[in-house]
């Protein structure tokens, strides 16, 4: 037991002792206070931003992105002219003509059919109009996701202790405008006669004897006529009489014993010798004629005044509210799709303010409008559109009927989530499948190292602050006692035991922490607030799953990181149980000075009350 | 509450026969203190038998060994040496919890400096006395009422020590030494802080209330006013005895 009346009056009568004690421990709580804020701001700002897949109620997200291996080969095949054949069936399909259920997924194809896909947005401008027209429109190009047929939706839904599965269709939207350009440079090729020099077939020695015995009659028949044409005939003339040892100028023989060789032009411009050739060596006496087309070359990057923005774009399903790349419970203000959704749009918060877009308002896509319900704030990893369109919408907009090419599996349970992984991987094979985990992994930024700085060294120096609060306090509490040793003493003197005086001791600076405990819950709340308020912007970069733009930038010149960044401001919240346990640690440091100085008072003589000590 | 020698016996009938019996019994009673290898024999060899009810001066120079031996007496400290009974208990060898217990139920304490506890008032001063033997909050507050009364400051009942004229403190400290009734006052040199004036007034306050409340006292001084008061006069140089009245 103590004197409560006695601490309150040492309290309030030595109110600057105890004001002094009251804020060395106030500082040490208020900062503590402030770096749990910091540490429990980072962990919300973390959590708000890193785990929107179990906040979504999705566990795994798959997808297929070229592998990065065909990166390469998808930039030579670029940095070559696009050829299209034009003709009945070329050109004219959507990018999701080429994606044939059970396609191979190997790299080379996917990275052909991506490029085709995306490709398709050059070709389409051609389709505005002729050259020079005025056009504004946008294209929707799959980025670097290829796609899934809706088939492959229901076959994962199917597998072992999958809750659902569903579909989304993420794209990235060029917004263009401009005058429809040149892009197409159109070449005749053929029609062109080719002459060609051809090595005929060996002869047989009953061929070559025939042969040799028709012309010797004829050059005999003819030298008694016409002697000249010996001589301008050339070689060729006189090495046929020479015989097989004679050496023509038509190159090294092949080795062949009865090689015989003879200008075909030659032979033939003397209608004379060919009764005496076989028919093996006629049939090459003939010029090649090469088919006429015309090959239309798409130049890149076309040459015109073309504006182009780009966005990206996602539908998903307007009646799963809880489940897809948003949610209802990621709605910020407006409303969720309604029950005729076909001309609504979901807009992306971030997209909206930087666009003015407001709720009620509209977005002109293709000259058509749609009304924007309401303003989502989607998460960073869970695959960040700027608009939000019905699955169907997207779909006709983008001429992809019953694609999709991203898949949200919400799985029975989170240990469930490696084996339905390994499940869907053997289903689909070369789909990438993200779950939540791998999606975390992935994100850097000073977010992440801010946060690892604040449970690193947050944590230490909350106890060395705390710890230096403490030992003020009891240093303070300490001089006190030390100048109070005549009145300890003659309390002692008067019949107080040294348990009463320790006690008394103690319940006065138990009563400094609590007064320490309140200051410093102001001090904390104004720290926290003040770190609200001036609190540095964190960023944090998610590369876990992109509907890259990148394919489509490096197509029109572009460079773009495929990367999703986000700030975020660094925020120091005030739970309650962080009031409590700074109040708990002002009343800690409270008790540890008074033990220590009632340790101090209790090692006092009752007889120092005696002594003569100034 | 009236203040008589009845009063004072019926607290502690035990304790001591009653007035005129002896109260302390001391018998080659030494306190050797030992400092940086100096040996100083503050009480050497001291006989002493005090009555209960008497007033008693304990005088000699600075350094004689009066505080100590006023220690000895108010059971603040231990003997080296010799005995010391005290109510018919022997002093010597008690535990401090055992010491404690005596002082706070049966000893009270003047002191120079007065030693006030300066953050509570006159009233809080004589109240705090009574807080180690359980007396109720309100109860302890009546009777430092009354002392305060007693010793003349009932006006002044909440003023801290700070506020009061050194006399008025002193008599604030002779209420509390008599807050709990005790059997004996031990006094060092309780004017050696007041002008002679105020000297006589505090002197005649202790006088008065020995009277009424029977307490034996022991007042050490080198104020030959202040002895010429006491029933009886002890001398003491070098730690010894050196002259006793009564003797
Ligand atoms: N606690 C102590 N430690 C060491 N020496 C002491 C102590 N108390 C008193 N003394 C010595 O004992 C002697 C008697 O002192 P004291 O009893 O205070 O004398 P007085 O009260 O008559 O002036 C002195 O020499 C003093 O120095
Ligand atoms: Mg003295």
């Amino acid at each position: 037991m103590f004197s409560p009346g006695y601490a309150w009056n040492e309290l309030r009568r030595r109110w600057a002792r105890t004001l002094v004690t009251a804020i060395g421990l106030a500082a040490g709580v208020g900062l503590v206070m402030g770096i749990i804020g910091v540490s429990e701001g980072l962990s919300d700002a973390q959590n708000r931003v890193l785990s929107p897949l179990g906040s979504v109620g999705t566990d795994i997200i798959v997808t297929r992105t070229i592998a990065p291996t065909t990166d390469k080969t998808s930039t030579t095949t670029t940095t070559t002219p696009v050829r299209e054949v034009v003709g009945p069936g070329g050109g004219g399909g959507g990018f999701f003509a080429g994606n044939v259920p059970g396609a191979s997924l190997g790299s080379s194809s996917q990275a052909a059919t991506l490029l085709n896909n995306n490709a398709s947005v050059i070709t389409d401008l051609a389709k505005l109009g002729p050259a020079g027209t005025k056009f504004t429109h946008d294209f929707f190009v799959p980025g670097t996701l290829i796609t899934f047929p809706s088939v492959a939706v229901s076959d994962v839904a199917k597998l072992p202790d999958v809750t659902s599965a569903v579909g989304a269709l993420s794209l990235q939207a060029l917004h263009e405008s401009g005058t429809v350009p040149k892009i197409t440079n159109k070449v005749k090729e053929g029609g062109q006669t080719i002459k060609t020099t051809v090595t005929p077939p060996v002869l047989t020695p009953t061929q070559t004897a025939n042969e040799r015995a028709c012309i010797q009659k004829l050059v005999q028949g003819n030298l008694s006529k016409d002697s000249g044409t010996s001589g301008s005939s050339g070689t060729s003339g006189s090495s046929g009489p020479s015989g097989p040892s004679g050496s023509g100028g038509g190159g090294p023989p092949p080795g062949g014993k009865h090689r015989f060789q003879i200008f075909v032009g030659g032979l033939s411009s003397n209608p004379a010798f060919e009764k005496c050739l076989t028919p093996a060596q006629i049939s090459y006496n003939q010029n090649v004629v090469v088919p006429e087309q015309t090959i239309t070359q798409i130049l890149k990057p076309p040459t015109t005044n073309t504006a182009t923005s780009s966005y990206t774009v996602a539908g998903v399903n307007p009646t799963s509210g809880t489940t897809g790349l948003i949610t209802k419970s990621q709605l910020v203000s407006g409303t969720w799709f309604t029950s005729n959704p076909a001309d609504e749009v979901l807009v992306n918060t971030a997209y909206a303010s930087t666009k003015k877009l407001k709720v009620n308002g509209t977005i002109t896509i293709n000259a058509k409008n749609y009304k924007i319900v309401g303003l989502v704030a989607p998460t960073l990893t869970g695959d960040v559109s700027d608009v939000y369109f019905p699955l169907s919408t997207i779909q006709s907009l983008a001429s992809a009927p019953k694609f999709v090419n991203e898949v949200l599996v919400d799985v029975k349970s989170a240990s469930d989530v490696a084996a339905v992984t390994t499940e869907i991987k053997k289903e689909l094979p070369g789909a990438t499948v993200l779950t939540s985990k791998s999606l975390a992994d992935e994100v850097t930024g000073s977010l992440t190292n801010a946060h690892k700085l604040a449970n690193d060294l947050g944590g230490a120096l909350a106890i060395v602050v705390l710890l230096a609060a403490f030992l003020i306090a009891g240093l303070l509490t300490l001089s006190s006692v030390a100048k109070r040793v005549r009145e300890i003493g003659s309390l002692r003197a008067i019949g107080w035991t040294r348990g009463a005086v320790v006690r008394q001791v103690i319940a006065e600076t138990v009563g400094i922490g609590l007064v320490g405990g309140l200051i410093g819950i102001g001090i904390g709340v104004g720290v926290c607030a003040i770190i609200g308020a001036v609190g540095p912007g964190l960023s944090i970069t998610a590369t876990g799953l992109t509907v890259g733009a990148s394919s489509v930038s490096s197509l029109l010149g572009q460079s773009t990181t495929a990367t999703a960044t986000t700030i975020v401001h660094l925020s120091a919240p005030v739970h309650l149980t962080t009031i409590l346990l700074a109040f708990a640690g002002a009343l800690v440091g409270g008790l540890l000075a008074g033990i220590a100085g009632g340790w101090r008072a209790a090692r006092l003589a009752p007889a120092s009350a005696l002594r003569d000590l100034g | 509450m009236e203040a008589n020698p009845t009063d004072t016996s019926g607290q502690a009938p035990a304790k001591f026969a009653g007035a005129g019996a002896p109260l302390y019994e001391l018998a080659g009673l030494e306190r050797t203190f030992s400092k940086g290898g100096m040996v100083v024999r503050a009480v050497r060899g001291v006989d002493l038998v005090i009555n209960s009810g008497e007033m008693v001066s304990l005088e000699g120079p600075s350094g004689s060994g009066k505080s100590t031996l006023l220690q000895l007496l108010g059971a603040l400290d231990s003997p080296t040496g010799g005995s010391i009974r005290f109510a018919d208990r022997d002093l010597a060898g008690l535990s401090d919890k055992s010491l404690t217990k005596i002082r706070a139920q049966d000893i009270g304490f003047v002191f120079q400096h007065f030693n006030l506890i300066p953050t509570l008032t006159a009233e809080g001063n004589v109240a705090v006395a009574m807080f180690p033997n359980h007396v109720h909050s309100h109860e302890r507050l009546e009777r430092a009422k009354e002392l305060l009364n007693q010793v003349g400051l009932g006006h002044r009942l909440n003023h801290l020590p700070s506020r009061l004229s050194g006399g008025e403190q002193q008599r604030v400290a002779i209420a509390r030494a008599l807050a709990n009734r005790p059997s004996v006052i031990i006094a060092d040199e309780p004017t050696g802080n007041l002008d002679s004036d105020t000297a006589k007034e505090v002197m005649a306050t202790l006088i008065a209330l020995r009277e009424s409340a029977g307490v034996t006292i022991v007042v050490a001084t080198h104020d030959e006013d202040v002895a010429s008061l006491t029933d009886r006069r002890v001398r003491m140089r070098d730690g010894e005895i050196r002259e006793d009245s009564a003797a």
